[in-house]
């Protein structure tokens, strides 16, 4: 797996409550880089945020309010944040209830400008 | 206090895991030498993680600083850790009164008033938040979802939808003014199913909202009910954080406006 | 759906339901189809099976010569459709998924959710009964009964 983008994952993964990082193909919800912890399924998990992220594109676009950049699902157990990234790639990150998301949204953004 | 602050500050140099950096913090930040104050309290926290009291400083530090989307998601931290945090309930009792959540407001000060019964000046705030949430006199008003809404704006920016996907209120036009209502419910029930699909197959629970950030708005997409979803569009310029909160308050409006519907 | 087994009905219903595939079919190594389920339109589905069976044979005898683990699964993935194989142990012995899907879902969540198929597969097959010795002279009457099931002739 390519040292750069571990690189690119490792300070999501130190956020309080991270479960698990990766960067995923939009196009085919298949994992390109994932840096997880043990009882994660990084396939399921890059399939399920890259089909959602993709019907989120879909409303955006229909809503004519430009494209997404950023979105969290929030669920009683924790949250998956994705962040669109260029080349058609997301940047997956799941995690706890504990996490905040003020700091979690930042370090994504910023993951994602590294990756331009 | 100047004498204190340096004492303080040559303690936590002799030893910078010493917990005084709490003090230190707290001084600081009462003289308004913010960029001090949030040195201090980002290198306790480091050291300190799972600290309650160095997150809730960090907070009314960010407070302060006029940074309350991160003031909010410190104290949130700080109540997870502590459900009884005293200072995090006032801090976000107070965030959500700035933001008009007079409800959740009274909550967490109530909650804080718990803890700290002797705080006159909390207990002053919880009697202005209960006078301003007295009902008000007894008139036919049809419920509106719109009036709890943030003021309306050219384009129409909100809008319920039944599990299916067909509108049952409010309306959404595109920035040049086409009804897009329809087309978007019927995305909108495929993207909650996916939204439920993930959150489960995930081992994350029950989903409860999607927020999603574009390059010209905002969006959010939350239930109010089981059977409904209520999609939501702010301007880009409203913190992220905040969407949550104002379509948390909508969609309160939707569920009494389909109450009485019933 | 068609399908020989009756156990394989709910699994396949679901996975199709999950993954949105356009069209599965279950079938033998060697070809024979056990079930299918989805838009089969004009496509002589026998064909369909036995080629799908033909590719899976030929790669693992490439990966033979190759010195290489055989493989489980192999994508063609065109601008609009796709098709996904995989091959799959069950207790009836090894079995090949075709599956056919379209820009409304993704190879990730194909793969995901054939898996869970796969699993549900082994959970639901009945152990008690033996699999049949096929014998040369039945052979012919047990191909045809097996098409009669699933196409009605």
């Amino acid at each position: 797996m390519s040292r750069t983008y571990l690189t690119l994952l490792d300070p999501l993964t130190r956020l309080v409550g991270a479960r698990g990082a990766m960067i995923v193909s939009a196009e085919d919800g298949l994992v390109v880089a994932e840096f997880l912890m043990e009882n994660v399924k990084g396939s399921a998990l890059a399939a399920l945020a890259a089909s959602l992220a993709n019907r989120v594109a879909r409303v955006v676009e229909t809503s004519g309010r430009g494209a997404p950049r950023f979105m969290q699902l929030q669920a009683k157990g924790g949250s998956v944040f994705v962040a669109l990234a260029p080349a058609d790639l997301i940047l997956v990150l799941l995690t706890g209830p504990e996490t905040a998301a003020g700091a979690a949204r930042l370090e994504m953004l910023q993951a994602v400008e590294r990756m331009g | 206090m100047i004498d204190d602050i340096r004492a303080w500050t040559a303690e936590l140099a002799a030893d910078p895991s010493s917990l005084i950096f709490l003090r230190l913090g707290e001084a600081l930040r009462r003289r308004s030498q913010m960029e001090a104050a949030l040195k201090v309290a980002v290198a306790g926290l480091t050291r300190y993680p799972h600290l309650p009291d160095a997150h809730d400083l960090y907070a009314r530090i960010l407070s302060d600083a006029g940074d309350l989307e991160r003031a909010f998601d410190e104290w949130d931290m700080t109540l997870r850790l502590v459900p009884t945090h005293a200072g995090a309930l006032k801090g976000i009792g107070f965030l959500y009164f700035r933001a008009g959540e007079n409800e959740l407001a009274l909550q967490h000060l109530e909650a804080a008033l718990q803890e700290t019964p002797d705080d006159e000046g909390l207990a002053q705030a919880v009697e202005r938040v209960r006078d301003l949430l007295q009902p008000p006199p007894l008139e036919p008003v049809e419920p509106e979802v719109e009036a709890s809404a943030p003021p309306p704006t050219p384009d129409e920016r909100v809008l319920l939808v039944d599990a299916g996907g067909l509108p049952i209120r409010g309306r959404l036009t595109d920035p040049a003014g086409v009804e897009i209502g329809e087309r978007i419910g019927a995305l909108l029930a495929g993207t909650a199913r996916e939204a439920a699909r993930a959150a489960g197959l995930l081992s994350l629970g029950e989903w409860q909202g999607l927020l999603i950030e574009c390059t010209q708005a905002n969006l959010c997409l939350v239930k109010p009910t089981p059977e409904t979803y209520l999609f939501e569009v702010q301007d880009p310029d409203v913190p992220i954080g905040q969407l949550g909160l104002r379509a948390e308050r909508t969609a309160r409006a939707a569920r009494r406006w389909l109450e009485a519907m019933r | 759906m068609r399908t020989v087994e009756p156990w394989v009905a709910e699994p396949l219903n679901a996975f199709v339901t999950e993954s949105s595939a356009r069209l599965t079919l279950l079938m033998t190594s060697s070809g024979q189809v056990v079930a299918q389920h989805g838009f089969a339109g004009a496509l002589d589905v026998m064909s369909a099976a036995a080629l799908g069976a033909g590719i899976m044979a030929s790669s693992q005898e490439l990966a033979a010569l190759m010195r290489w683990p055989p493989f489980r699964i192999m994508v063609h993935q065109g601008r609009a459709q796709g098709h996904f194989l995989c091959r799959f142990q069950t207790p009836r012995g090894w079995w090949i998924g075709l599956v056919v899907y379209g820009t409304d879902t993704s190879l990730g969540l194909v793969e995901l959710f054939f898996d869970q198929l796969v699993e549900q597969l082994l959970a639901a097959t009945p152990h008690e009964e033996k699999p049949r010795e096929v014998l040369t002279a039945d052979f012919e009457a047990e191909l045809n009964a097996s098409l009669r099931a699933l196409f009605g002739r």
